[in-house]
């Protein structure tokens, strides 16, 4: 067929002595950028002016290669989240690893295009032993290949022409088993990156666009779902083939001239359309925010006794928006730990992009623009950038989420500043997943990983108007959540019993989130073994991620519920009722209609699970927060929410929204007008009383920082964060206290 | 003796083939030599027998013959509606009930969190642009039973085998879910059950017991299960598959068989026959009949697959463009691009589907301007009534062709509607032109600008998502519009050639005539194939396959004969669905044999999946080490039917003749004004040439040809776009 491998027509990079090296490319691209602001120095779009015709017509085709590559490629894998839920992407980079193209699927993964390539050029890969046209390279290391966390796999082919790279086609996929000690694509509980599982720094795996056999011995011996692993890297391959193809075709036609300058022109062209769209959409200022996560490891490192302890996690993030594009700054934020939390400047620029293509690059070419109009600083020795390099990144993506919605929320506030009232939202990062391993009765053993709720969440509200349920990923243009038949397919004892929204699971406000989900999953001849952990994916820990707009509600986090040594048999047989989401199960076994030995709710990472027979899993996530005060809420809004279930309490609303409502005989909830206008007065005149000003607020609280007056987590996350000369400046003025007011760092 | 497919006489040898668009419905009455004639009139939704007739009657008068002339002469009759799409977009379909697996109470609210569909790359990149589509179910008819089946896992079989009962069917749930669906006025029920297409034991019986409560209420509606609409795996297309069933194909039968009454009427003797989204014929018996959604560009596709064979045109792409959305669709190697699922209307259906893309915007799109000046064009239609110039209340495209002078008004249909152009000039001054502070022309002249561009986009995107470029490609465009707007939708995009047809307007009614008589019968299966499978385990594997294709021969025989098909003139087609043990997607593979009966058979046929997975995929994504699994059999039963045939003419000069000169008109086209020469279409030679500004009136449709331009007919009187 035409993807074949052409032949060496490019010709190994090493065979001539004195050719233009990757490393001479990377710092010809940082050096002329530095130097005059444009990237690669390109001042003028010489090409696009004179002949917009031409121009458009070569990114249109580079653009077309990429889109048809996940059209066609994805059908070969394996996974339910990459064929489907859109947990997969390719695209075309320039010979430095910057985006030229890329497809539809979790695009944001572009940021770590150019930390690979650029790993490799430091490495003088392309020196010793050469890099040849159609080579296949590896990557799934977080350090040295940017990768947002090990379960992201990487597939890099070289495009050589006349011994040179002139160009990448990249292929991601998110594995369902990473062969960590935990099983699942999540090694949660990881203290450093020797747990992490099947981890690699960018590798050369195969040449002439196919694998070496000795590559898929490793598959098989050091993950537990080598088939489906198997697949997605062929799925992977057969993406980044169909673009080296396409690309060996335009530059074929429109000549390696015409090629090298085109590239370097699209990526100008996008930066400044992305700075335009900045400076044109949002109030110049700073906007801060923060969030926290809980890591319980005390009690379960009992091997590790340098992990076992617990850890609160400050995130803490300031967006600038300027006259030449956006500034992020994560000082502040706490310092790297021995969690598996911990992340690396390239990983934290694949979820900070997020918001940022979102809101500023969505009219764009999507390009390596986003990372020239967006500056980051990630300080050494912090969370997203540790100055220890075997640190553990299992749950980085979570880690570095919490950061991207804290940015988004922040731009959306500079956004509603402007005016952009229709854009802007209450952004959530609030997803859950499941993973684990199994024996079959029969000896067979399996890995797996369910992230359904990764593919669709609630949408938070608007300043106007509610959320929406299970409506958007904020990690994918594309998501959905797949089907319960084909998640099922992939773990044999486990089988659906609800996969619903969870209704009254959002956060309120004026105007509401989105509620999120909750399915439950019946363990059924479990055969030899089978457990679970929850990797923590959701921000369950994160406490205030989601902080709600303009006084409305955050979302609940995300948690699971396991429910073992349960009577569904008798359940079953007797022709009852079984749960159907979360809250539904609880309420069963308040009323002792299911009888539960073991009931344990996990807000935070839980350790493995084993489940025996009937045993029941229940998750939940997706929820989003609200927007303006409850009470402002229009009193007919919250009637129709319980007439339509949206919220299952109505003395939860009552006492939330200060409405008063009756039933009639059908069941059906009407307004009491009167007293809710009278309700509402009580409760604003309430919270008249119960207030405080400012200032007394903040003498109180300032007493409690003197008496360092916290539990030793939160001493040992003011520790951290203080460490940050800004954060320790603005912390320390704010609450204006003596410079020898220390938190003492137990790590040091 | 008249058949299903035909009226089985040789002596009626007239083809008669009818799209009712959004707005128009077409007639294409094929004579006997293959010439054409096209009859058009206005779509009434309510009435489309009158429809059908009035358009008939419009072609018929053409050649001095009368309706029942023709349908007496008329071998084969093909009717493509909308009735089931409008049905679907206005949300007046039948109130459904659904019945799901307990636990999966919200699926119709969460479909799958699907809410992109149909949007750009740019689009879906900017997520507050995501929307749920409006449900065929109220929430609140929505009833779950205790109930669960398995469907066997990928690993294979290591636990539980497909089809297990893990919670037997809850009849006294069905009972109650289903007198509570009934007292509250569903008109039709659906059921749903998690892994139904590989056991659909409990749908059957659910639906046994609903029939039962029923009969005991005194009451008759129809009970559909997923298993019979669409016995393929995953639930969420399925429900979708499901729910246009219940929610508009009954509906449309019914509107449907008066179409056919109304054809027996004037004399004809057979069946009246639709298209199935992917190309076949069948008549209104057809138990799926939601299979037949979309019949209308279907038949563009099947017409454009005719002209390239006769063209010997190897890449093609069709655009066509009616009064309510502009669709795109592709002959790759001049075969029809299938999907195994189909997007419509922002739903996801398990359907195979000849594939094709849609913009919103057509000709009878509303053009309006909102509270922030931004502006929008469609997904509102005027449909029939044209626009604020006919009998809409609103501006629309149409109005603004109208007012710029690139459509005459007092020639729409040939002069038998008269279309008010002051209203329309009003109408784009007072709701466009003064809220963006424009001149009334320029406006109007933007408005084009922004609706041609869009849809320049999707054919782009269209061919570049199969990774070709459009310099390869030859455009067909079509659709009573899209000869209107062929100069804006190619401006900028280099295309091998540039063609349509005098009887553009018609095209799709020209395509259904072209359409075999075809059911699609899917059977999932979870055969696997593992590499160290046995040769007697081989034999097993290949007596299942084989006995699943003669099953569904006997369905389509079945099914055929009660649609009036001679079943013995029936031929089969046979194919499965295959892929790589471990795999979630399955690979169509047609087989030249319906016959796998040894072990050498089933090599046969994984030899047959490696040769198409391979013209697809680099050798590096083969895994043959995996082993193989068959997923799905399927047949294609095809009956013979009367086609058309396309006919040469001799060459003329370039010059028309005088006759086929009209006159001159302003027409404001871009950015000023400038004077079109006007042409008569039916008086045109094979080997004219109209140079532009030109344009060539047709009662259907209006050529637009721009200044520096010019339009070549060939020797079939297709038209050339130089």
């Amino acid at each position: 067929m035409a993807l074949d491998y052409r032949g060496s027509q490019g010709g190994k990079t090493a065979a001539v002595p004195g050719h233009r090296t990757l490393r001479d490319s990377v710092e010809e691209r940082d050096r002329t950028t530095a130097a005059t602001g444009h990237y690669y120095g390109v001042t003028e779009l010489t090409l696009r002016d004179s002949d917009p015709i031409k121009y458009e017509r070569f990114y249109a085709r580079l653009h077309s290669a990429v889109l048809a590559a996940r059209e066609s490629a994805r059908f070969v894998a394996a996974s339910p989240g990459s064929r489907e839920m859109g947990e997969c992407l390719w695209g075309l980079t320039t010979p430095e690893g910057d985006t030229l193209a890329v497809s539809l699927g979790f695009l944001s993964h572009t940021a770590i295009f150019p930390v690979s390539v650029r790993y490799m050029a430091s490495k003088d890969y392309d020196v010793n032993d050469g890099i040849d046209d159609g080579d296949v390279f590896a990557v799934s290391d977080g350090l040295t290949g940017g990768v947002p966390h090990p379960g992201d796999f990487y597939t890099f082919v070289p495009i050589v022409v006349d011994e040179e790279v002139v160009g990448w086609s990249v292929g991601i996929n998110h594995l369902m088993e990473n062969g960590a000690p935990v099983a699942g694509s999540w090694a949660t509980f990881s203290v450093d990156t020797f747990m992490d599982g099947f981890v690699c720094p960018p590798m050369k795996t195969g040449t002439k666009l196919r694998q070496s056999q000795w590559w898929k011995a490793l598959w098989e011996r050091r993950t537990r779902a080598a088939t489906m692993n198997i697949l997605d890297d062929k799925m992977r391959l057969a993406g980044c083939a169909m673009i080296h193809e396409a690309t060996h075709r335009l530059i074929d036609e429109f000549g390696i001239d015409y090629y090298k300058r085109a590239i370097r022109e699209v990526i100008e062209e996008s930066r400044r359309m992305i700075v335009d769209n900045i400076k044109q959409t949002t109030v110049p200022g700073t906007y801060t925010g923060c969030a926290f996560r809980l890591v319980k490891y005390k009690g379960l490192q009992n091997i590790w006794s340098h992990a076992d302890k617990n850890t609160l996690i400050h995130v803490r993030g300031s967006v600038e928006p300027g006259q030449e594009g956006l500034s992020l700054d994560t000082e502040g934020s706490s310092k790297w730990g021995y969690h598996s939390y911990n992340a690396t400047p390239g990983g934290t620029d694949c979820a900070v992009f997020l918001g940022m293509i979102n809101s500023f690059g969505h009219n764009t070419k999507v390009t390596a623009g986003i990372d020239l109009a967006i500056e980051r600083n990630y300080p050494s020795g912090s969370i997203y950038n540790p100055d220890n390099e075997y640190t553990s990144n299992a749950n980085l993506w979570a880690q570095t989420i919490a950061i991207n919605s804290v940015g988004f929320n922040a731009v959306n506030r500079a956004m509603f500043s402007r005016g952009y009232l229709e854009e802007v939202f209450s952004v959530d990062g609030n997803w859950g997943a499941f993973q684990g391993a199994g024996t079959t009765e029969d000896g067979t053993s399996y890995g797996f990983t369910n992230f359904e709720w990764l593919g669709g969440t609630g949408r938070g509200a608007y300043c106007y108007k509610d959320g929406e349920p299970l409506i958007w990923a904020a990690w994918s243009q594309i998501a959905t959540i797949g089907d319960a038949e084909e998640f099922e397919s992939t773990v044999p004892p486990l089988f659906y019993l609800g996969r619903k929204l969870l209704k009254g699971y959002c956060g309120h406000g004026k105007y509401r989130g989105g509620v999120g989900n909750s399915a439950v999953h019946w363990i059924v001849q479990p055969g030899k073994h089978v457990a679970l952990t929850r990797p923590n994916g959701g921000l369950s820990c994160t406490t205030a991620v989601g902080v709600g707009m303009s006084g409305g509600y955050p979302a609940p986090s995300s948690f699971m519920i396991s429910a073992r040594g349960t009577n569904m048999s008798e359940i079953i047989a007797e022709g009852g009722e079984t749960p159907r989401d979360a809250r539904e199960l609880l309420e069963m076994v308040d009323d002792g209609r299911l009888k539960v030995e073991n009931l344990e709710i996990w807000k935070t990472d839980c350790p493995e699970l084993a489940f025996d027979e009937n045993d029941l899993f229940v998750d939940a996530a997706g929820a989003s927060g609200g927007w303006g005060d409850p009470l402002e809420r229009e009193p007919s809004a919250v009637i129709e929410d319980l007439n339509e279930g949206w919220v299952t309490s109505y003395d939860f609303v009552k006492n939330l929204h200060g409405v008063v409502a009756t039933q009639n005989k059908e069941g059906e909830w009407q307004l009491d007008e009167s007293s809710t206008v009278a309700l509402r007065e009580e409760m604003r005149n309430k919270r008249r009383q119960e207030s405080v000003s400012v200032f007394d607020w903040w003498s109180n609280e300032r007493e409690k920082v003197l008496k360092k007056d916290f539990v030793p987590e939160v001493n040992q996350m003011y520790a951290e964060s203080l460490s940050f000369d800004k954060f320790d400046r603005e912390f320390r003025d704010f609450w204006q206290v003596p410079e020898d007011l220390v938190f003492e760092n137990e790590e040091e | 003796m008249a058949d299903g497919t035909s009226s089985g006489d040789n002596e009626r040898n007239f083809i008669l083939a009818l799209d009712a668009g959004g707005t128009m419905t077409d007639a294409i009455l094929v004579k006997p030599d293959g010439s054409f004639t096209v009859g058009k009139s206005i779509t009434r939704k309510e009435d489309e027998a009158r429809s059908y007739r009035d358009s008939v009657s419009d072609a018929a008068q053409s050649i001095d013959m009368t309706s029942d002339d023709v349908h007496a002469q008329c071998g084969a009759d093909i009717y493509c509606g909308t009735g089931m799409l409008n049905t679907v977009l206005t949300g007046e379909g039948r109130r459904v009930g659904l019945i799901v697996t307990r636990g999966f109470d919200d699926i119709s609210t969460m479909e799958g969190g699907l809410t992109y569909l149909g949007q750009t790359q740019a689009e879906s990149l900017h997520q507050q642009l995501h929307r749920h589509t409006r449900p065929l179910v109220d929430a609140s008819d929505v009833r779950s039973v205790s109930e669960r089946i398995g469907g066997g896992c990928y690993q294979g079989n290591i636990h539980l085998p497909p089809g297990h009962v893990l919670i037997p069917l809850n009849e006294n749930h069905v009972r109650d879910a289903a007198n509570e669906l009934l007292d509250r006025g569903v008109e039709v029920i659906g059921i749903l059950f998690l892994y139904s297409f590989v056991n659909p034991e409990h749908e059957h019986r659910a639906k046994e017991v609903i029939e039962e409560v029923l009969k005991g209420r005194g009451q008759d509606i129809p009970v559909v299960c997923s298993a019979d609409v669409a016995p393929v795996a995953k639930e969420n297309p399925r429900l979708k598959s499901l729910l246009f069933q219940c929610f508009a194909a009954e509906q449309v039968r019914e509107s449907l068989l008066e179409v056919e009454k109304e054809a027996k009427g004037f004399g004809y003797r057979g069946r009246l026959l639709t298209l199935l989204s992917y190309g076949g014929a069948v008549n209104m018996e057809y138990p799926r009949l939601y299979e037949t959604m979309i019949s209308g560009p279907i038949g563009g596709l099947i017409g454009a697959q005719f002209v390239a064979e006769q063209l010997e045109i190897d890449q093609l792409v069709t655009a066509d463009m009616g009064g309510t959305s502009f669709d795109v669709g592709l002959l790759l190697d001049r075969r029809m691009g299938m999907t195994k699922t189909a997007d419509i209307a922002g739903h996801r259906l398990a359907l195979p589907m000849v594939e094709i893309d849609s913009v919103g915007s057509g000709a009878g799109s509303v053009v309006s301007i909102d509270q922030y000046r931004r502006l929008h064009v469609g997904p509102e239609s005027a449909g029939a009534k044209v626009g604020i110039c006919f009998e809409y209340d609103r501006l629309t495209v149409t109005d603004i062709n109208v007012a710029l002078g690139y459509v005459d008004p007092d020639y729409f249909l040939g002069g038998q509607v008269k279309l008010d152009r002051d209203r329309a000039l009003s109408a784009l001054e007072s709701e466009v032109a003064k809220p963006l502070g424009l001149d009334v022309y320029n406006a109007g002249a933007g408005v084009l600008e922004i609706v041609n561009s869009e849809m320049a986009d999707l054919l782009r995107t269209m061919v570049a998502a199969k990774g070709y470029d459009t310099h390869d490609f030859t455009l067909l465009y079509y659709g009573g519009a899209g000869p209107v707007h062929m100069w804006g939708f190619t401006a900028g995009i280099e295309f091998a050639d540039v063609i349509t047809m005098p009887w553009a307007a018609g095209f799709s009614a020209f395509g259904a005539a072209c359409a075999e008589y075809m059911h699609r019968y899917d059977r999932g299966l979870r055969e696997l194939i593992p590499n160290d499978m046995s040769q007697e385990d081989r034999v097993g594997c290949a007596s299942r396959i084989d006995q699943a294709w003669r099953e569904l021969e006997d369905e389509a025989r079945e099914e055929m004969r009660k649609e009036g098909v001679n079943v013995d003139r029936v031929v089969f087609r046979y194919g499965v669905s295959a892929r790589y043990i471990g795999q979630l997607e399955s690979f169509d593979t047609r087989l030249e044999s319906g016959n796998v009966k040894s072990a050498q058979d089933i090599d046969d046929l994984i030899q047959s999946f490696e040769v198409m997975y391979t013209k697809v995929y680099p050798e590096g994504a083969r895994f043959p080490d995996a082993g193989y699994s068959v997923t799905a059999v399927h047949l294609e039963a095809v009956a013979p039917k009367p086609q058309p045939v396309l006919g040469k003419r001799e060459l003329k000069g370039e010059k028309p003749s005088d006759s086929a000169y009209v006159g001159s008109r302003d027409v404001f086209h871009r950015d000023a004004w400038m004077q079109f020469r006007v042409f008569e279409m039916q008086e045109l030679d094979a080997g004219n040439v109209i140079e532009g500004p030109a344009i060539i009136r047709d009662p259907m449709t209006t050529v637009v040809v721009p200044p520096n331009r010019r339009k070549e007919l060939d020797e079939y009187r297709i038209l050339h776009y130089r």
